[in-house]
């Protein structure tokens, strides 16, 4: 069965600042969903909202819905750990865990109990998937901290995908990387399309070009404009959205 | 020109005045140890730390203080594993569960109260405790007491190495589809250097306290028998030594602190090496 992921009038409050407002939002599946806008615009608070890692902050307040396969993830009684294992994610900065290089990817399919006994073989997959496991296979069992940082980054994407999530959310998650590993991070992603439903926050307007089939663009809170790539690049329809474009604000 | 030549100046004196008290502290630790192993050579002996006091030890007689040194660890390991044993749960709870929340902070106000109040007081308080059970001076007692001592330490410092763990942590766990109870498990992980650390101190603390054993577990000539019986202490055994009016054994009181200084040093070095080891992992 086909998964699907929408928000339906959602509000977020950092205590007195309302800082997502009214989001509504049916995120296409199998594509690349970018979030673009300026700084403080919401696109991360969305982003997190949506696999309810938001609410390990203190201070805020959610209200709306946000619907896997129709369900509302917010509603009382429902798992959260089962949403946050269908939705992976891809922090900012690459952060391995305090573990080798193998446990790393092995530790998420082990608390699952999805490996049927196969956590090598697994392992093996997902370091593959990534582009790491020739890089990495004679030392598995080093200290994660001991990669570069765009090794790390796929290490956390081997990670995220070894507990075969449907939908991976990526939280500007070449912005911490050189040129050279950003791309590699980017042109996994793009491998990764079709397989997973793909939402990404991004500072960079080329990089949404390059990546994005779909586009969402936040101003203060609020989702101004979204529409499919194409046709948001080529004809934006608000004022905001043409001057964030042609780089007059934000 | 002239407010560049400034800053350089300053900048000077600054490293030597840092130097200055790097080099103070250094030369305090230095002339302690100096002084104690300077005086307490003369005093140590196999029979030192392998026997027991003599009947007429405190008179220069024959014997050891095996009696105090044993008491003394298993004083403060048991003190310090009943500290654990409350200070972990606590200090996780309030990282996983609690938060920022208005319980957390009474938590460490009540911790930081505690590391404050002196141990002899502690040692009253054990007291009044020990008459209300109808429990006499023993081990149990010296246990329980000492505990107090040692559990803010343990807490608050444990407490401190859980603030420093970047939040991320604790995000990249949860994206897993991780419980708050895994996620702690991946907390402990990060932490074990620290939380070493943690008991290390206690431990210290606790192995170095003279007021609240002294009404708590007694003092004795014989080895530790067991939990009800009451045990000798370093501290207390060197005080006793150092009462006395000879000489002899005023310089084994000095070989007794050199004991207790030796038994610190050495589980210090330990605790690095192992933290060095279970820290492999740990990201920085």
């Amino acid at each position: 069965m086909e998964h699907s992921l929408a928000a339906h009038n959602l509000n977020v409050w950092y205590g007195q600042q309302h800082a997502l407002k009214g989001i509504t939002i049916d995120l296409p599946i199998r594509q690349i969903t970018a979030i673009i806008g300026p700084s403080g615009c919401g696109k991360s608070t969305f982003l997190k909202s949506l696999n309810r890692l938001l609410e390990l902050n203190e201070i805020v307040r959610i209200d709306g819905e946000v619907l896997l396969d129709g369900e509302n993830i917010y509603a009382p009684g429902t798992d959260v750990t089962d949403v946050r294992t269908r939705i992976g994610m891809l922090a900012q900065k690459p952060f391995p865990l305090p573990m080798s290089i193998y446990d790393n990817v092995a530790y998420g399919m082990k608390i699952h109990g999805m490996h049927n006994g196969h956590v090598a073989d697994n392992v093996e997959k997902s370091l593959r998937a990534v582009g790491l496991w020739d890089e990495v296979a004679d030392r598995l069992k080093a200290p994660a901290t001991g990669l570069s940082g765009g090794q790390q980054q796929r290490l956390c994407l081997a990670r995220a995908i070894a507990v075969e999530p449907e939908i991976l959310l990526c939280d500007e998650s070449t912005a911490s990387l050189d040129p050279i590993a950003a791309q590699g991070i980017e042109s996994l992603l793009l491998e990764l399309r079709g397989d997973y439903t793909l939402v990404i926050v991004t500072h960079n307007i080329a990089q949404a070009r390059r990546l994005a089939d779909y586009v969402m663009f936040m101003w203060l809170g609020e989702l101004v404009e979204h529409g499919p790539a194409s046709e948001f690049f080529a004809n934006p329809k608000a004022k905001l959205t043409q001057d964030y474009l042609a780089r007059r604000i934000g | 020109m002239k407010h560049n030549q400034r800053r350089k100046l300053i900048d000077k004196i600054m490293r030597w005045v840092l130097r200055l008290s790097i080099g103070g502290a250094t030369v305090i630790l230095l002339l302690i140890v100096g002084i104690i192993t300077w005086r307490g050579i003369p005093g140590l002996s196999w029979e030192m730390i392998s026997k027991p006091p003599e009947g007429s030890f405190y008179l220069g007689g024959g014997g050891g203080v095996l009696n105090a040194i044993l008491g003394s660890l298993l004083l403060a390991t048991g003190a310090t594993l009943l500290a654990s044993l409350i200070a972990v749960p606590v200090v996780l709870y309030i990282h996983t569960y609690a938060g920022r929340s208005r319980l957390a902070d009474w938590l460490r106000l009540t911790l930081d109260v505690m590391w404050g109040i002196p141990s002899i007081v502690y040692g009253a308080f054990g007291f009044s405790l020990m008459i209300l059970v109808g429990l006499r001076a023993s081990l149990l007692a010296g246990i329980v007491t000492v505990a107090f001592v040692a559990l803010p330490i343990l807490a608050r410092t444990f407490d401190e190495v859980l603030i420093l763990v970047p939040k991320e942590l604790r995000e990249s766990t949860l994206a897993l589809g991780t419980t708050r109870f895994e996620m702690l498990g991946m907390l402990l992980k990060q932490t074990l250097p620290g939380l070493l650390t943690a008991v290390l101190l206690a431990f210290g603390r606790a192995i170095g306290d003279g007021a609240a054993p002294m009404f708590t577990a007694g003092y004795t000539d014989r080895l530790p028998g067991g939990l009800t019986q009451p045990v000798a202490t370093l501290p207390l055994s060197i005080f006793f030594q150092l009462s006395a009016p000879f000489k002899e054994v005023q310089t084994r009181a000095y070989a007794s602190a050199l004991i207790l200084t030796a038994i610190i040093l050495l589980i210090s070095f330990l605790a690095q090496y192992t933290s060095r080891r279970l820290g492999r992992n740990v990201i920085r």
